[in-house]
């Protein structure tokens, strides 16, 4: 589904990402596991056209998208849900949900039904769906970022650090969301430092270090890798 | 206390006025971060218009109006797509001596074509209102009224309408808004339009009880940018509070201190203001 060759990406003369090669195939939940300032989001950002590659290609379903606008990837079926949320603080959660249906505006009936569908996933929403996006706990705008990428309908969802900054219990409510949502067709790629709870829902995982992918693997052989478990698990 | 009322009546003409224009300010700069120093310039283009289409077209008042604000927000995107949009990865610096050369461009066109006489604009609507010792000119009457419709219609629009919406969830999360996919370009060329077409009918409003001439937009651009600094930089109440502040402190200072200091009076405002607060009245950003 997506295929990335040799991807660089810069900020001015620093190189972000060192020749990144990596694949996606449908149906699968893959995990990028690095520490800080490893790369996990420059690369988010670069398959999702906030920021351009200085060299390689990016690739989705075949087709060459290297370079292309944030728009036409959310148009093209990938969507990502960002860390820090980046959620637009004073509407209402209702509001930020429907701008997340942005690219199907046109299509009502298939809107409400996903806004449906999303109001069932996270219940707390519809609670809070006339409140301000940015009153709400980070718990709960986790779970607007999340429903308002799900409204994008997306093929290739892309979750940046989803559990950064939340209470454990909300942490393992984030995860059996991301995996309901990947067992019910959506792949998924998700970026995490908290190895253990994305390891255990993943069916592939990259590891990412100063920009390059450093190691690559199923979930088992990830599990089971003493560097993994020394890095990233503390076990 | 009649006299009192009728200083309240003049500021709340002035304040619409001021409003239109420092709505097209602050929402151009809430979203592009862009300090539109032409959008003077685009204010006194629309009175051109106007006073064109009527006067020598022969065509009525509001087919001009119409005329000056769909011309201005053509010009208006024009500058974005030519000037604004390639200078967008430059030094914020750039950007500014753009916009006042742009000002001096259709200032100099204006001049060139028009010449820089003051004229003089006739409205169809000349009858004085009366209640009881109020005295109200119907073209003011028609400023408070249009001007305050236009900014809830602009209210709606942001408010209700998913269009609308990109411009208001841009000004508020930008790379959010590019994530759900909106149209980065679109949204800057939208509110270029709305901004250069509130201007534009700011201008038709405002010409028959004022001047036009190609100098007309400057002192009304200062005024314009301390308003959205009284309010917030990209703030939308904040504008339209911020300007009737400014339009009651002239109408009001102006007659019981001295009409001649009357245009002192806003900046004046604007050094107490931002002493006592500084980071402006409202600073939550566009909602």
């Amino acid at each position: 589904m997506l295929k990335l060759e040799n991807v660089d990406a810069k900020y001015d003369s620093f190189k972000a990402l060192d020749s990144v090669s990596m694949q996606v195939a449908p149906g699968e939940l893959v995990v990028l596991l690095g520490a800080n300032g490893a790369g996990k989001t420059t690369l988010f950002n670069t398959i999702s056209g906030l920021l351009k590659p200085s060299a390689g290609k990016v690739s989705l379903n075949g087709l060459d998208v290297t370079g292309k606008k944030p728009s036409s990837l959310v148009e093209a079926g990938v969507v990502q849900c960002p860390e820090g949320r980046k959620l637009f603080p004073e509407m209402s959660v209702m509001k930020n949900l429907m701008l997340g249906g942005y690219v199907h505006r046109r299509d009502k009936a298939g809107m409400k039904k996903t806004l449906g569908h999303v109001m069932e996933m996270f219940p707390i929403l519809q609670e809070k769906k006339d409140e301000a996006a940015g009153s709400l706990s980070g718990g709960q705008q986790q779970m607007v970022a999340i429903g308002r990428a799900l409204m994008g309908r997306p093929k290739l969802l892309m979750l940046d650090e989803p559990s950064l900054g939340l209470a454990p219990l909300v942490v393992k409510q984030v995860f059996e969301a991301v995996q309901a949502i990947n067992k019910e067709g959506t792949t998924v790629l998700l970026a995490e430092q908290n190895a253990f709870a994305a390891l255990k829902i993943a069916t592939r995982a990259y590891v990412i270090e100063n920009g390059r992918l450093v190691m690559e693997g199923d979930r088992d052989a990830m599990l089971g890798n003493e560097a993994v478990r020394k890095a990233y698990i503390g076990a | 206390m009649d006299l009192f009322f009728q200083q309240v009546l003049n500021g709340l003409t002035l304040g619409s006025i001021y409003g239109l224009v420092a709505l097209g300010l602050t929402l151009v700069y809430g979203i592009l971060h862009v300090p539109n120093f032409a959008h003077g310039a685009l204010y006194m283009v629309g009175a051109y218009i106007s006073y064109f289409v009527m006067v020598d077209m022969g065509l009525n008042y509001w087919v001009a109006m119409i005329a000056a604000a769909g011309v201005v927000a053509l010009i208006s995107v024009l500058c974005e797509r030519l000037i604004f949009h390639p200078l967008r990865h430059a030094p914020p610096i750039h950007d500014k001596i753009a916009a006042i050369g742009v000002m001096l461009f259709l200032e100099a066109v204006v001049q060139m074509h028009w010449g820089a006489d003051f004229r003089r604009m006739p409205t169809p609507y000349t009858s004085i209102l009366h209640f009881g010792d109020i005295t109200l000119p119907a073209q003011r009457l028609l400023i408070i009224v249009a001007a305050f419709s236009l900014m809830g219609l602009l209210h709606l629009y942001l408010k209700k309408t998913m269009t609308g919406s990109t411009i208001v969830a841009m000004a508020q999360n930008r790379e959010g808004a590019f994530l759900v996919g909106i149209n980065a370009n679109r949204v800057a060329m939208m509110t270029f339009a709305i901004a250069g077409g509130l201007a534009a009918v700011a201008a038709s409003l405002f010409a028959p009880i004022n001047l036009v001439y190609p100098a007309m937009g400057h002192l009304l651009l200062t005024k314009a940018f301390v308003i959205i600094i009284l309010g917030g930089m990209g703030s939308i109440p904040g504008a339209i509070i911020g300007a009737l502040i400014i339009g009651f402190a002239e109408a009001l200072g102006g007659f019981y201190i001295s009409g001649t200091y009357k245009d002192l009076i806003a900046f004046a405002l604007l050094v107490f203001i931002l002493s006592v607060k500084p980071t402006g009245l409202f600073t939550k950003g566009v909602r």
